[in-house]
């Protein structure tokens, strides 16, 4: 018998979840995305899976770098698996090398002698995708920007919720003066155009991931304020609320075990459509340059070598089939919980 | 409701002042002004005039003296609220300032950039409402069939994908690998020397792409908000109350359900005032218009802080206007809506 039940409703909730299949689908395939994209470099990198040199046997995809000494060569930096994998086997002594489905990383460049990037999409090659404009595997650029993309609009969810429930739900709850003064701060807020603001603090200072989170934040958190607000003042003029303040509940009481778990189904509908709208804003600036600077692989920074270099077609039209399967995913998975917690049936007439 | 509407106006101007202050104040911390820049160019030609010169001077081509004049020129002397204060004035009697990197009035420079960004405003704004009211109610009718999944996937796809992505996918294959659309911009090389009739071909050649990622961002939400009101008023009760009495289902969509779908659609049209007029810049830079969205977009980049006031200027006293205009098309067309 499992001791953690979940409660009736929040299991039909589950149940039309799942009877919703468009977004159920988008679900387990966002899911298999998001493993995939956290066991990258099992799949996506030019470090070997395995190596088989002179009896033993080598796992270079985690851990500290193997030297190229380790497997006989005469370089002291990282070994080119690429390039360990044809000298065995020409040398045929049994070494040797199995590299990812994908022998490329995000930062590895594929050079060729009489040849310039970018290359068309090329099976033999391994470079499924093409390349960019240097020369690194697009795939592998798809990849691990996706990871941290993801991470990075999960991050800011975490950040901007964190502020705006909070903040929203005292707004709603004590309502006067000290509604009215965060009500003007929010209009002036969203009023000022936030990626002038951003674009400007980013060109005095190269952001790092958890600096451009906390920037994005300081504009992100108005949409969630607002919506908190108008819900939690909903619910205060609710009976239950009267009911557990006559029997002398505190404020805090009352918000954190009456209010905010009936708010619940709110906050759930709205994260999917701020996991895309982050996902959307890190791409644009890095668009624009103004995102994690480079060589961080970037779906933004795709975009740009796509734009400046349009010849190269696989690049915009990768990113872009990456983006739609993403969002559309997203959006899906979004417009399912929201139908599963708050069931319109609606009358069609024949 | 005139009281209502008049507080709402009075209130633009603390909202108003708060944006400009805010910004303003950005502005002015941020390095790189254009003083600094003014500084980099001096020991540029300096160091290209080959100047034999120690390095202590080096360092700082200008004198005391010059900074000192050069920050009384942009004011940039005095505290913050003073120079805001002297900012403001000249706002109000309509003088929004001159560009301190192209030295040309910035009113000029907006009102050049207004109308390229107006035509496609205006563009967008017509075909957003002639296409998505009438897809809306379709869809709305034809729900769950075939028609109604088909147009839905066309219609997400819109909706999650940002319309400037959806712009440089277009340029790519159209323009680029298929070379049926031109590469940006507004107008080919040769357009002085068109007949005219070439030249709105030429000019109408140029829009569509552009275009085309204009309606495809906003496209979406419009579509869904139709499709879903008209869903919940074809399901209230005065709908089936007419239907069951014999009046035609044609009717009964047309007279009474559509026109309460239309409300929620109304909610949002003021804001298009200032849609129209600043436009979108990530899609303005990706197809190389030169509307106010760029304008704003490189004045920022290039710290031009006289154009990016100027833009927030117009552009923030647009948005207050249109949220007001909102809320006067909800009360025009729902009379039960009463604002005290």
């Amino acid at each position: 018998m499992p001791r953690f039940q979940l409660n009736p409703l929040t299991r039909r909730k589950i149940r039309r979840f799942r009877s919703i299949r468009r977004g159920w689908w988008s679900l387990v395939i966002f899911t298999f995305m998001m493993v995939a994209a956290l066991a990258a470099e099992l799949w996506v990198n030019d470090r070997a899976l395995v190596v088989r040199y002179q009896e033993n046997f080598y796992f270079p995809t985690y851990g500290a770098p193997l030297p190229g000494t380790t497997f006989g060569l005469d370089y002291a930096y990282e070994t080119d698996y690429r390039d360990l994998s044809r000298r065995f086997a020409a040398a045929g002594e049994g070494n040797w090398v199995l590299m990812p489905p994908v022998p490329y990383g995000p930062y590895s460049t594929d050079l060729r002698d009489d040849l310039f990037p970018p290359f068309a999409p090329d099976w033999h090659q391994r470079h499924f995708f093409g390349t960019d404009t240097v020369g690194r595997d697009v795939l592998a650029r798809l990849v691990y920007g996706f990871r941290i993309a993801i991470f990075f609009s999960l991050g800011l969810l975490v950040v901007n919720y964190a502020i705006g429930v909070s903040l929203g739900c005292a707004m709603g709850y004590f309502g006067g003066r000290f509604d009215l003064f965060f009500q003007r701060l929010i209009e002036i807020w969203s009023n000022v155009p936030f990626l002038y603001v951003i674009i400007i603090i980013s060109s005095i200072a190269v952001p790092n991931f958890w600096i451009l989170v906390l920037i994005m934040a300081i504009f992100g958190w108005i949409g969630i304020t607002w919506t908190m607000r108008t819900v939690t003042y909903k619910e205060r003029e609710r009976d239950y609320v009267l009911a557990a303040r006559v029997l002398g509940a505190s404020h805090g009481r009352i918000i954190l075990r009456h209010i905010l778990p009936n708010t619940v189904a709110v906050i759930v509908t709205y994260a999917p459509f701020s996991v895309s709208s982050g996902i959307v804003a890190l791409t644009s600036l890095d668009y624009l340059g103004f995102g994690l600077p480079p060589p961080t692989p970037s779906w933004g920074e795709l975009l740009a070598q796509g734009w400046t270099y349009m010849s190269a077609w696989w690049i915009v039209a990768s990113v872009v089939g990456a983006m739609v399967v993403t969002l559309v995913a997203v959006t899906f998975i979004g417009e399912a919980v929201r139908e599963a917690l708050d069931p319109k049936l609606y009358t069609t007439y024949e | 409701m005139t009281a209502y509407f008049i507080r709402r106006l009075l209130l633009i101007i603390p909202t108003f002042l708060g944006i400009t202050v805010m910004v303003f104040v950005i502005t002015r911390m941020v390095p790189g002004g254009p003083i600094e820049r003014i500084i980099v160019q001096a020991r540029q030609m300096q160091s290209s005039l080959g100047m034999a010169a120690g390095a202590a001077e080096q360092r700082q081509p200008l004198s005391d003296d010059q900074i000192a004049r050069l920050k009384a020129y942009y004011g940039f002397d005095k505290p913050v609220l003073v120079s805001y204060g002297q900012w403001l004035a000249k706002v109000l009697r309509g003088d929004l300032g001159t560009s301190t990197r192209y030295y040309d009035p910035v009113w000029r420079m907006i009102a050049e950039r207004v109308p390229i960004s107006l035509y496609f405003g205006i563009l967008t704004l017509l075909m957003v409402y002639g296409v998505c009211i009438p897809l809306g109610i379709a869809k709305a009718l034809r729900h769950k069939s075939g028609f109604d999944n088909t147009t839905s996937v066309v219609v997400f796809v819109g909706y999650a994908v940002p319309g400037w992505v959806i712009g440089v996918l277009l340029l790519t294959l159209l323009a680029s690998v298929w070379e049926v659309f031109p590469l940006g911009g507004l107008t080919s090389d040769n357009f002085p020397d068109m007949p005219l009739d070439e030249q709105i071909m030429d000019i109408l050649w140029h829009t569509v792409l552009p275009l085309t990622a204009y309606v495809a961002g906003s496209f979406a939400v419009m579509t869904m908000l139709m499709k879903n009101t008209l869903m919940d008023n074809l399901a209230a009760d005065y709908v089936r109350t007419a239907v069951a009495k014999g009046l035609p289902f044609r009717r009964a969509v047309f007279r009474h359900a559509l026109r309460n779908s239309l409300i929620p659609i109304a909610t949002s049209f003021g804001n298009n005032v200032s849609v129209v007029v600043s436009g979108s810049f990530l899609i303005e830079k990706v197809f190389n218009i030169n509307g106010m969205g760029l304008l704003g977009y490189e004045s920022v980049v290039e710290r031009d802080y006289p154009v990016v006031l100027g833009i927030l200027v117009v552009s923030s006293l647009l948005f207050l206007v249109g949220n007001i205009l909102s809320d006067l098309c909800v009360a025009v067309v729902d009379p039960r809506v009463r604002f005290e």
